[in-house]
């Protein structure tokens, strides 16, 4: 069977990509060796939003004093939470399939291998079946690192170090769980199993959490966290997993700490194993499938997209990637822009941040200007956040005085960062944003107040 | 009571003119020979001067407006006098302008006042951008690049749906790079924004792609703050010069065929006339005037060049009409003394120097700068050995005066040197053929080299 494109991997880049091609009338064949939806919709981004709410939930109603209400015999069910979750993420999937179902996409459970190359297309063997693309996609997404560490492996294989996969469907809250890795997937895990009554301890590498976030929202995320009694281990490195207690390095010093679970989160890697690359001579570059911003692949007719080209590992990057390569595939000249991706940590407060920041702007030599205003310039926030002391960060290109880099820590900051993102993407300027009318009382006033702070 | 100023009508021909400069401006008190305004035709400037004394009420045209003959110009009176019925077809001061001719008029899909914009766009014959304040707006809030539209509006103007069209098209720049993109002349730069907006990293990789590209030679400095070129607005004679010089050299198919005669006789003619010339009341007869004198009698021996070439007709002249070039301080005019087959030497002596003076003193009268069946344009006096003189078409010759060199011939079988004048005819090839316009020369050449015989007859 010839299908105009074969699409390898159903997580967000793999199904959005089938489904903009099968409505633009390509004949589209999706293969998805899982679950449709991937990582994301499965054990990422969905079922951690669906836990983390229910700890929000869980949260006011145990610390409602301030606001003046208060509950009594608060619990929280944890296999009441994994099961809703489990539905929130059944009814996603669902919604997927008829997604495209309705675009007109074939979709096949198996593991995708390409064979090779033929005057017809690229061949593609899935199970026992053989089919032709004359495009191919390539969205097989990416897998957690799994560091040499010894006891890991064996950690993994009974069940006492987990991943993002498994610890979304444990049955119980562990008293203590260690989080190896500060970074946003182990941050947000800390926040739910914080909240549903673990003893958390987070050990990262590096001297800050939060990966490559604004520092100074690192500095108030980490205190924070600090005040919820969570335990951080920073510039410390994890030399050895035994049973029931994590060894880490820190100064020179091998300390241990306890743990009834562990988590991995230490980073993902692109999937490019075993899907038959090779065969067809895609080039990978420090382990990830190399593309342009077209989403080409250096052989014709290969588009990859997603987690896999080992850009940004982040769902919205993946949709638009997939568009991008659908687009080229139609002729429509089209490209990624990498500059205004938003991304957010769905943490309790939450941050959220698009563009540069200081530390990144620095770095490419941007001259910029800065400035930052507390939450609390927002009515909303100050009636809403007993005590909060979330800020907010707009950097601004000193040439052209355009806005180039907006950073948020509190609550509804992941709603509202699309609209700097917006700004960024437009290139509009202080002068321009100035103009704008912001909703009152909301939190999103707060870059208003943080844009009357530069001159035109 | 209020008095209207007019265009004055510059010969019987001239139909409008350009106003070039506004001596006083409106609610300005003036005096009775005071300076109104400037304007000039095609070929010729001139003052207004003020003829009552008063207010000035009303002014109707701009500078650089082309306001028809006899239209009212501006009103002169006392303070809050009525002048409405002064107003160009009872309409209002402001768009009183729109009657001026040539790329003024208003389109009726269009409202508000004319603009005129200073740009780049190289398709305006002028240099200019002409665009409606409507389209403008449109442009700026879209932050699309005018300069890119695609005039449909009258007179080559850019109206709101070319700017539309534009937006469609999509040359889009985001707010930031507006400015810098608009100030980029010339580069063209494509846009990797929203929806292929033009990105202020367009710019600056574009800057960086010139640089890189472009191996950079050492280039002397001009110094800072000292321009290298001082910029000068063409004045419409210059204007006149390109566009005819131009159209006659893209139109005909003209070539120059050059000679030269013994000027022995004539310079011994003008030396005569030099020494004894005021005695006799004749005028200050120049070598031109005798080359002017014996080409007006000579081209009614050879009327294809004493004509007009009218594509599928030629008008052949039964007398010389003969155009003068002349340098002025404004640029090259070409006063015609008419009937000169019918003046002597001394008449036409006369006259040349009449027209000469009064095209550099610019009050030459525009209907003398027509109507010539042929051209003398004289460069000899400035040295130049030959040159190729361009046709004034329809006229279908042009002869061209040389300096004057020292030769040598022989005369019974000795070498002797004389003084040699240049001729060089440029011709319409499409109205006469080499032959002809080259015995032409010859019977020139001939008449010129024995000219006290030329004279007897």
């Amino acid at each position: 069977m010839i299908y105009d494109l074969i699409v390898i991997g159903g997580g967000p880049a793999g199904y959005l990509g089938a489904e903009r091609a099968g409505h633009a009338g390509l004949k589209t064949l999706l293969i998805e060796e899982r679950s449709l939806g991937g990582v994301c919709l499965n054990e990422g981004c969905i079922p951690s939003k669906t836990l983390l709410h229910s700890a929000k939930i869980y949260d006011y109603a145990r610390f409602g004093e301030k606001y003046g209400v208060t509950a009594k015999d608060v619990v929280l069910d944890h296999r009441t939470v994994i099961a809703r979750k489990n539905k929130v993420v059944k009814t996603l999937v669902a919604g997927i399939r008829s997604q495209l179902k309705a675009n007109h996409v074939h979709v096949m459970e198996g593991h995708a291998y390409i064979a090779g190359r033929s005057s017809d297309g690229y061949t593609v063997r899935v199970n026992d079946d053989t089919f032709i693309g004359r495009r191919l996609l390539i969205a097989t997404g990416s897998v957690p690192i799994i560091p040499p560490i010894p006891g890991v492996k064996e950690g993994l294989e009974r069940g006492y170090v987990l991943t993002n996969r498994e610890i979304l469907d444990i049955p119980q809250v562990p008293g203590s769980l260690v989080i190896v890795g500060g970074g946003i997937i182990g941050l947000e895990m800390a926040s739910y199993f914080n909240s549903a009554g673990s003893k958390v301890t987070i050990i990262e590498m590096l001297d800050h959490i939060g990966g490559n976030i604004d520092r100074e929202i690192s500095q108030i995320l980490l205190k924070n966290y600090q005040k919820k009694g969570i335990e951080f281990k920073l510039n410390s490195k994890v030399v050895e997993i035994c049973d029931g207690a994590v060894v880490y390095e820190c100064d020179g010093r091998r300390e241990a700490v306890e743990a009834d679970k562990v988590l991995m989160s230490v980073g993902r890697k692109p999937a490019v194993q075993d899907i038959g690359l090779e065969n067809i001579g895609v080039e990978i570059e420090r382990g990830a499938v190399k593309t342009d911003d077209r989403g080409k692949t250096n052989v014709p007719e290969v588009y990859a997209a997603g987690d896999v080209n080992g850009r940004y590992m982040l769902a919205h990057t993946a949709y638009r990637e997939a568009e991008v390569c659908v687009n080229n595939m139609l002729g429509k000249r089209d490209i990624v822009r990498y500059h205004a991706i938003p991304s957010v940590i769905y943490t309790n407060p939450e941050v959220a941040s698009v563009g540069e920041t200081e530390e990144s702007a620095r770095q490419k030599g941007i001259e910029f200007e800065v400035a930052k205003v507390s939450m609390r310039y927002s009515g909303r926030y100050v009636a809403e956040n007993e005590g909060g002391d979330g800020i907010c960060k707009v950097l601004i290109n000193k040439k052209y005085r355009n806005v180039i880099g907006v950073h948020m820590i509190g609550n509804y900051s992941s709603e509202i960062i699309y609209g700097a993102g917006l700004m960024i993407e437009a290139e509009m300027r202080v002068k321009d944003i100035k103009e704008l009318v912001f909703p009152h009382p909301t939190v999103s006033e707060v870059i208003r107040e943080c844009i009357f702070q530069f001159e035109d | 009571m209020a008095t209207p100023v007019i265009m004055p009508r510059q010969g019987q021909t001239v139909e409008s003119c350009i106003i070039t400069k506004w001596h006083k401006k409106k609610g300005e008190a003036v005096k009775v020979g005071d300076l109104l305004f400037s304007y000039e035709t095609d070929k010729a400037a001139f003052d207004e001067e003020a003829k009552v004394e008063g207010t000035l009420l009303e002014v109707f045209f701009d500078e650089g407006d082309d306001v028809p003959v006899l239209a009212t110009v501006c009103v002169i009176g006392q303070e809050g006098e009525d002048i409405s019925e002064f107003m160009p077809d009872g309409k209002d001061a402001s768009t009183a302008k729109d009657v001026a001719a040539g790329g003024q008029q208003q389109s009726a899909a269009e409202s508000g006042s004319e603009m005129e914009v200073e740009g780049g766009d190289a398709a305006q014959e002028d240099g200019r951008v002409r665009i409606s304040p409507r389209a403008r707006n449109l442009a700026e809030r879209a932050g699309v690049d005018y300069r890119e539209a695609t005039p449909t509006g009258p007179n080559g103007r850019i109206i709101e749906r070319d700017i539309r069209q534009l937006i469609e098209k999509g040359q889009l720049v985001t707010l930031a790079a507006r400015d810098e993109y608009i100030g980029a002349e010339g580069m063209r730069i494509g846009g990797t924004g929203i929806g292929g907006r033009v990105t202020t990293a367009d710019l600056d990789s574009t800057k960086r792609d010139a640089h890189y590209e472009v191996p950079q030679p050492p280039v002397q400095e001009v110094k800072a703050g000292e321009a290298d070129y001082e910029e000068v607005k063409l004045s419409n004679i210059r204007k006149v010069i390109a566009r005819a010089m131009h159209q006659s050299l893209a139109n005909t198919a003209q070539l120059t065929i050059h000679t030269s005669f013994d000027a022995t006789e004539i310079l011994a003619f003008r030396k005569k006339v030099k020494e004894q010339g005021e005695r006799l009341g004749l005028a200050n007869i120049t070598l031109n005037d005798i080359i002017l004198y014996v080409v007006s009698r000579t081209l009614l021996n050879h009327k294809a060049l004493n004509a007009h070439f009218l594509d599928d007709k030629m008008l052949l002249f039964n007398h010389v009409h003969l155009g003068v070039a002349v340098d002025t301080e404004r640029g090259l005019m070409v006063p015609t003394i008419y009937n000169a087959d019918t003046k002597s030497l001394d008449e036409i002596s006369r006259e040349a120097k009449e027209l000469v003076e009064a095209c550099r003193k610019g009050s030459i009268n525009p209907d003398y700068l027509k109507g010539g069946t042929f051209t003398v344009t004289n460069l000899g006096s400035l040295g130049v050995e030959a040159f190729t003189p361009i046709l004034n078409p329809p006229q279908t010759g042009i002869l061209g005066v040389d300096t004057i060199v020292q030769r040598i011939k022989e005369v019974d079988g000795k070498l002797v040197t004389y003084p040699s004048m240049g001729l060089s005819l440029t011709f319409d090839h499409r109205a006469v053929d080499g032959a002809p316009a080259a015995r032409f020369l010859q019977e020139l050449k001939a008449n010129l080299e024995n000219f006290s015989i030329f004279l007897a007859k």
